[in-house]
């Protein structure tokens, strides 16, 4: 029996590194572990594979600024170096910011928050356009669920915090639910209102900034 | 500016990593202290590219020296080129997202015939003249191709300035020095080309005059400008300091060999007939068991990968073998990498061998007797006995294994229904014997049995035998069908279609330039896929150029003939195909190298024998 100790990885997600599905990050990271020469906990059973855990999917596309990554080590390794010697084997676009002992488990988190920004050539009109969208008591999406395609009302799952316009981009912060109760994917939100709006935009960035708990801490 | 574009569009497309570049491993340089810039195309999708051993060789190699920048080049997925045609995106390099058409080189591998019209497709979308000869005096690029298929580039001669015959880890570095200097001194594209094809192992198409007798066999091919009568490939004569990268570049979309992927010898001592591959890499060279563990633990620790394969044609011939995956087994194993070996010969596979193999993980057992009876197998020179076959069988089945994977072809020359009959014979053989073996895994027994249609190629004794029509070609396939009684057994067949066409393409002359064109304008690419290979077009550019798959493919060829290929010199004589033509003709088998030369003619450049 090996020794196994828990670490959570929060992980940058962004520019290239956007385009790595959650099935190839998996296999990106158990790699980089490898390269990191981390001694990594195994799974004990017929076909034992690094045990690696990530709390919450982004969609492709998406960038990310606090992923979490949990995995398991056999030796008890600072979590500073570990950090250090993990950054030292990711790829561009992908960077460990803290490995901490985990606090919370991923039952726990309950929103996400994000930035979006938006280009368009009127930005004004675009602004006026999502104050009318984000008003609406009923937008109707189409979302995969566990039984297929189902259409659902996603006004009620979207908090604006803030809106703002800068020079040609129109820059949006979003809670959206997350987690095992009810998730709600942001490019969801931008697709309806890409069906929408009238005037043509085009998605600069997408990221999520935070994650949280129910109980409305930051999920670490 | 080039990436900024592709970022607005990309999420349209499916696996968008494949077109992203940034990988762990890849090189990004600074262009303004690049001198020369290569840009290595693979005539396939990103996902069957990156798998393969040469690119990852001649790609770190290049990229060694400073001022030249190799980046990696692929074809697109369809929605991707739609998107591309549609937003004017250029063919770009992964590495630095710049038009290729601006490189200095554009070198394709040759892998296999039925990614041509992928080449013309890629040239296409990088904007670059399709035909050599529209490209006019200006030197960039110089478009030109090297790997297996290049031992007869004819069909491909007038789109190219010129191929690298043999191997490239010394000529391709000589060929871009000369093209610095020449560079520098402001040369024409002519010019260069002149220079270059006297370079050994370069083959510049343009400077050699093809004439043709009446029945349109070859009459005479005649080199102008003081070009070499005969093109020699070049050799690399020392395994252990032979470059050898010890990094690749590790995909993050899934792709189809996610492993490293090891080098142990090249060459082969076994001399099937029918195998292009073994006659084409001899000599015979293996590395050291020193250099190969060395060389395997670089590549794991730099990689992460998970897994290594031994590669080779025939990685157990290697005279140190159970020695070395004892070493390579003191790394491996408790660093959790798996093992394979995806070129083990049934004779030799030992209990030895298979419990090193096994050591880590179990995976599926793969053979391929190629013919069905020990007469054909004589034929082909497939120097393995049924017994011999039983024997490997049951020791994988005492082992535990309950997958047997079969491998054979279909239109051998000589070849009867009894030889086919033989095959379902054989792997019913197989399946007895599993319930025979006392100490069997639990569960039941599979046999999968793949045939393929045999393409005779050049370069090898069968290179002036007529392939089967394909009318023929599926009346066996019926033969084999019927001839097969258990559920047990599980048979697969490839569409001989494409295997015409392979065979037209391996064989053909420069003026299935035309025909390859064609099929290209017609709509063809893609044709190693079955969901995308169309053969009714392939027929209509035939026709629109007046030529005939079957003068190609299902000619029978007098030892006397012109090949299209007799100007280049793959160090096997044309006397010693001719002679093992004549003896497959008697069945008389030829023993491996190890046993006794056969007098094939590569060890001229070792400057001795083999062994």
């Amino acid at each position: 029996m090996y020794n196994r100790i828990n670490y959570r990885a929060v992980f940058e997600k962004t520019g290239s590194a956007k385009y790595i599905s959650h099935l190839d990050l998996n296999r990106c990271m158990q790699r980089a572990i490898r390269r990191a020469d981390l001694p990594a906990w195994y799974t004990e059973g017929f076909h034992p594979h690094m045990y690696l855990m990530f709390s919450l999917a982004l969609s492709l596309g998406a960038e990310s600024m606090c992923e979490t990554m949990d995995f398991r080590l056999t030796e008890s390794i600072p979590p500073q170096e570990v950090m250090e010697r993990l950054n030292a084997a990711l790829p561009e676009g992908l960077k460990v910011h803290a490995v901490v002992f985990p606090k919370y488990a991923a039952a726990d988190i309950g929103s996400a928050v994000y930035r979006v920004e938006l280009e368009s050539s009127d930005v004004q009109a675009l602004a006026a356009e999502w104050d009318n969208f984000a008003a609406q008591p009923e937008i109707l999406m189409e979302k995969k669920t566990k039984r297929g395609m189902k259409e659902i009302n996603i006004a009620p799952m979207i908090t604006v915090l803030s809106a703002e316009q800068t020079e040609g981009i129109f820059r949006i912060f979003l809670r959206l639910p997350a987690g095992n109760e009810a998730n709600l994917n942001v490019s969801i939100v931008t697709d309806a209102f890409k069906k929408y709006a009238e005037q043509p935009f085009s998605i600069v960035k997408a990221i999520r900034e935070k994650i949280f708990c129910l109980n409305g801490e930051e999920f670490s | 500016m080039l990436r900024k574009k592709v970022e607005s569009v990309i999420m349209e497309v499916q696996k968008p990593a494949r077109y992203m570049g940034g990988e762990v491993g890849s090189i990004v340089k600074n262009k303004e202290n690049v001198d020369v810039r290569f840009a290595f195309c693979f005539p396939d999708i990103y996902d069957v590219g990156m798998s393969h051993l040469g690119m990852k060789i001649l790609y770190s190699l290049i990229n060694e020296r400073e001022n030249y920048w190799c980046e990696r080049v692929f074809a697109p997925w369809t929605d991707f080129e739609e998107v591309m045609r549609r937003e004017e995106i250029p063919l770009y390099g992964l590495e630095s997202f710049d038009p290729i058409r601006d490189f200095d080189f554009i070198g394709f591998t040759l892998q296999y015939e039925m990614s041509y019209t992928n080449i013309l497709n890629m040239l296409d979308l990088a904007g670059v003249p399709i035909f050599a000869r529209d490209r006019g005096e200006s030197l960039v690029p110089i478009v030109c191709a090297g790997g297996p298929c290049a031992c007869n580039p004819e069909p491909l001669a007038d789109f190219f300035d010129l191929f690298i015959l043999g191997e490239g880890e010394e000529v391709n570095l000589e060929l871009m020095d000369l093209y610095k200097e020449m560079k520098d001194k402001g040369a024409s594209r002519s010019e260069f080309l002149r220079a270059a094809a006297q370079i050994e192992g370069i083959y510049v198409p343009s400077l050699y005059d093809i004439a043709y007798h009446e029945d349109g066999t070859i009459a005479s091919v005649t080199p102008r400008d003081n070009a070499p009568t005969v093109v020699k490939k070049r050799v690399m004569t020392d395994m252990d300091k032979s470059y050898y990268p010890d990094n690749c570049v590790v995909p993050f979309t899934e792709i189809v060999h996610e492993r490293v992927s090891v080098e142990v010898l090249r060459g082969c001592i076994r001399g099937c007939r029918f195998c292009q591959a073994g006659f084409l890499y001899r000599p015979f060279r293996e590395k050291s068991t020193e250099t190969i563990c060395k060389q395997a633990k670089a590549l794991c620790d730099n990689s992460g990968y998970d897994e290594m394969s031994l590669s080779s044609l025939s990685t157990s011939d290697h005279s140190d073998i159970v020695h070395m995956l004892d070493e390579l087994l003191k790394y491996t194993a408790d660093r959790r990498i798996n093992m394979s070996l995806p070129s083990l010969r049934i004779d030799n596979f030992s209990e030895d061998v298979l419990e090193r193999v096994t050591a880590v993980r179990k995976s599926g057992l793969t053979f391929a007797p190629e013919a069905g009876t020990q007469r054909l197998r004589d034929v082909i020179n497939k120097n393995v006995t049924e017994d011999e076959v039983m024997r490997t069988c049951a020791i994988a089945f005492a082992g535990g294994y309950t997958n047997v994977k079969l491998y054979f072809m279909l239109g051998l020359p000589t070849e009867t229904d009894e030889d086919i009959i033989g095959i379902a014979d054989l792997a019913q053989k197989v399946v007895n014997l599993f319930y025979d073996t006392p100490n069997r895994a639990k569960g039941k027994v599979q046999v999968s049995i793949s045939t393929a249609t045999f393409v005779p190629k050049p370069f090898t004794p069968f290179e002036f035998e007529p392939q089967v029509d394909n009318e023929e070609i599926l009346r066996r396939q019926n033969v084999l069908r019927n001839a097969i009684t258990s559920n047990k057994i599980r048979a697969s067949m490839h569409v001989s279609e494409v295997s015409r066409m392979e065979a037209v393409l391996a064989r053909g002359d420069r003026r299935l330039c035309d025909v390859v064109y064609a099929a290209w304008k017609n709509g063809c690419k893609l044709d190693g896929w079955d969901e995308y290979f169309d053969g009714e077009k392939w027929l209509a550019a035939f026709e629109e150029c007046g030529l005939t798959p079957q003068f190609y493919a299902n000619r029978t060829r007098s030892y006397e003939e012109v090949m299209p290929w007799d100007h280049l010199d793959y160090l096997v004589s044309k006397k010693f195909l001719i002679r093992e033509n004549q003896k497959a003709h008697q069945a008389q088998t030829t023993p491996s190298c190890r046993e006794h030369c056969a007098g094939c003619g590569a060890n001229s450049c070792l400057g001795g024998a083999c062994f």
